[in-house]
């Protein structure tokens, strides 16, 4: 699991952020809300235009090391910055042992170091405008056998061909050149970043090509998948009931049915839209998801909606470390969540928890929303 | 200038409700100087005298007989019985404190307002916080030592119908008082004694005397702070007679401020109270070390209201624990402002 995250000079955050899963404060209730000491389900407030968006974007960079997902899109360094590069740290627990993954990137996306430490050992440390490498220890992580001059080459070549593809991650050519063993620490990370996602409002418009709808009703003509999908969006609020066509040209169509059947996407709510991707999105995946980044999840459900899919979140997948972001100040309350769990994002750059947020102490008795909304966490939003 | 926003929203207000009893406000500005972590601007407070019948009737005008089904907004009400433009709503307070005497022999008193009042207002931070001080808030002062083993004990019967009596009865009996009359007794002495009548300068000069923290060079300390600004020939009397009065309350002895001092001295009346709140409610004692903070957590400001409408009820026989609830805030607001070392 991630333990701890950290960026720096990226985006909007021009200064060190930190999102710390680890930080917990000994509360006795909404301990759904934590796995194995680790916050597992986070709700992240803010006023619009801190970052929100920016600190999931952050979050998920590393996929696009490790398997060559697209890049980020936009500005990647801070604009008021000197600083030539953003440096990314990944702290994870995998079966008690510490790995720490820490890779600096400059404007044009370019690797400029990166770093694996486990257990405080460095595995390698590559500085790629410099050229020191430092391969001494990839016995430790059962990589000795790994052709070091290999990936050297491969770097060469890439420059000398000009190419437009960006230095290649010692970590990314490491986990698919090296036999590395099952139970190999770099093959749990590769599986966890793998499983990573992030999801936003913005993705209910059915931006995406007929193509992946078309999949997923074809994964829906089981008819208890059908009627799954109804389930869920009846059980988290929205009274409905599907019908799933196939037309003459061969393509799927998902309706609303009533005494007629009424087009599903033409008439769905942006609320319904919104769970209904949700559900395509999370709910057919084979593996359970290890990290989520569900930003404005609740944009447009109605707040016991909202109350309820964190609910359905905690059931489904209690190890999954969901970060949410909300406006919705009815979720910040301790009979789902815990002031260790719910963040304030300021717009100075800086995350703190409710409990860190206040010298009082927090009890579960207290109306945390009226709180919030009192100015009681004011110095910090 | 552009004009998008209008009258920007002020959040972050306290509101101290109490009886119209002045002197009463200035135990919490003292306490809220002494532990400054509450960040409790004394210039940011709201202070409404009432009594708590008054403010009952107040409740039942605006949200009618049932209002106990109500979200009460104690701003709102107040406001807007003073005519008050705009209106201020709770939503824009972090502290809401109520303070009242108990007052038994009120011919108002009545046991079923009383205890509806505290049975509602238990949050700060939310609808209110009703602290019922028994039988009046001069309570905290009611010992004879530090620490004092009888505190446990005290009582004062009914008949005594506390008022006056009880305040000079606990004025001549308090170790606590020279201690809390300190600045005023300074800021008096500079006044009328050494004519210091510019208030800002005086009010610099009390403040400089009670941030003296060593006993070295006692008399070059206050000499200095002085200088300037009070007449020369009166100088030398002054500032024997301030050394004297320091000496006296003991503070820059210990190496302290006069706040500091008076930190310790609150935390030692809040543990009294906690002790003897837990001892009135469970009818038990309980001193174990380490304990501290589970015994604060039983503390159930009803119950013990209860209790004490039990014990006072007969009005020939009948006896009111002393107890100040009003100090508890500061352990409500985090119980480690108290346990320090």
């Amino acid at each position: 699991m991630l333990k701890k995250f950290t960026v720096i000079n990226y985006k909007n955050f021009k200064e060190e952020i930190s999102v710390d899963f680890s930080h917990i404060a000994g509360y006795q209730f909404s301990s759904d809300c934590i796995y194995d000491g680790l916050i597992s389900k986070m709700l992240i407030y803010g006023r619009n235009a801190t970052g929100k968006t920016n600190l999931g974007k952050a979050l998920m960079d590393i996929r696009s090391i490790v398997f060559k997902t697209p890049q980020n899109d936009g500005v990647l360094l801070n604009a008021d910055s000197k600083k030539t590069a953003a440096v990314f740290i990944y702290e994870f627990i995998f079966d008690g042992q510490k790995l720490l993954y820490q890779y600096e990137r400059l404007s044009n996306l370019e690797l400029q170091r990166e770093k694996l430490v486990i257990d405080n050992q460095i595995i390698f440390d590559c500085d790629f405008v410099q050229k020191n490498f430092n391969f001494d220890n990839l016995k430790f992580i059962g990589a000795e056998t790994a052709n070091i001059e290999r990936y050297k080459q491969s770097l060469e070549e890439g420059e000398m061909e000009d190419i437009i593809e960006l230095r290649l991650p010692f970590l990314r050519w490491l986990i698919s050149n090296v036999a590395l063993r099952k139970d190999s620490i770099l093959l749990n990370l590769s599986s966890y970043v793998k499983r990573m996602s992030v999801i936003s409002t913005s993705d209910i418009i059915r931006s995406q090509s007929n193509k992946v709808y078309d999949i997923f009703f074809e994964s829906l003509e089981r008819s208890s998948r059908l009627k799954d999908l109804e389930d869920f969006l009846n059980s988290m609020g929205i009274k409905c009931r599907l019908a799933l066509k196939k037309l003459p040209d061969g393509q799927r169509e998902l309706y609303f049915s009533h005494e007629k059947l009424i087009p599903f996407f033409e008439t769905a709510s942006s609320g319904t839209l919104a769970l209904f991707d949700l559900y395509r999105r999370l709910i057919p995946l084979v593996q359970t998801p290890s990290f989520i980044y569900l930003d404005e999840f609740d944009a447009f459900y109605h707040y016991e909606m909202a109350e309820n899919v964190i609910k359905f979140f905690k059931r489904k997948y209690p190890k999954c470390q969901i970060i949410m972001t909300s406006h919705n100040t009815n979720l910040m309350t301790n009979r789902l969540m815990r002031p260790d769990c719910l963040f304030i994002l300021s717009g100075l750059g800086t995350l703190t928890a409710l409990c860190d947020a206040t010298g009082r102490e927090l009890r579960e008795g207290h109306n945390l929303e009226k709180m919030y909304i009192s100015g009681e966490f004011e110095l910090y939003e | 200038m552009n004009d998008y926003i209008g009258e920007a929203r002020k959040r972050r207000q306290n509101l101290l409700i109490v009886e119209g009893n002045h002197e009463k406000n200035e135990l919490f500005m003292l306490l809220f100087r002494c532990f400054p972590e509450m960040k409790i601007s004394i210039d940011d407070i709201w202070i409404y005298g009432t009594n708590i019948y008054m403010l009952y009737d107040d409740i039942v005008n605006e949200y009618g007989e049932e209002w106990e089904e109500d979200d009460i907004d104690l701003p709102f009400i107040i406001s807007k019985k003073q005519g008050f433009i705009p209106l201020r709503y709770k939503e824009d307070f972090t502290n809401i404190i109520l303070v009242f005497d108990y007052e038994r022999h009120d011919a108002k008193f009545s046991e079923k307002k009383i205890v509806q009042m505290q049975r509602c207002f238990m949050d700060s931070t939310d609808m209110g916080k009703l602290y019922i001080n028994y039988p009046m808030i001069e309570s905290y002062q009611n010992l004879c030592s530090l620490p004092d083993e009888s505190y446990a004990e005290k009582k004062i019967p009914v008949t005594l119908r506390p008022g006056k009596k009880y305040k000079a009865f606990v004025r001549k009996d308090s170790v606590v008082n020279k201690f809390i009359d300190f600045p005023h007794k300074i800021n008096d002495l500079l006044e009328k004694h050494f004519k210091i009548f510019n208030s800002k300068k005086r009010k610099k000069c009390c403040d400089e005397i009670l941030e003296i923290k060593t006993k070295d060079n006692l008399l070059e300390q206050i000499q200095c702070i002085l200088d300037g600004n009070i007449e020369k020939d009166l100088g030398d009397t002054a500032k024997y007679q301030l050394k004297a009065m320091i000496n006296h309350v003991e503070y820059a002895n210990r190496g302290q401020t006069y706040w500091q001092y008076m930190r310790k001295i609150f935390i030692q009346i809040i543990f009294h109270n906690i002790y003897k709140a837990v001892q009135i409610q469970c009818n038990d004692h309980f001193k174990e070390s380490g304990k501290n903070k589970e015994q604060f957590n039983r503390i159930n400001l009803e119950e013990i209201l209860t209790e004490q409408n039990i014990v006072s009820k007969d009005y020939e026989k009948g006896f009111i624990w002393v107890l100040c609830t009003c100090i508890f805030l500061i352990p409500e607001y985090n119980f480690n402002l108290i346990s320090e070392g």
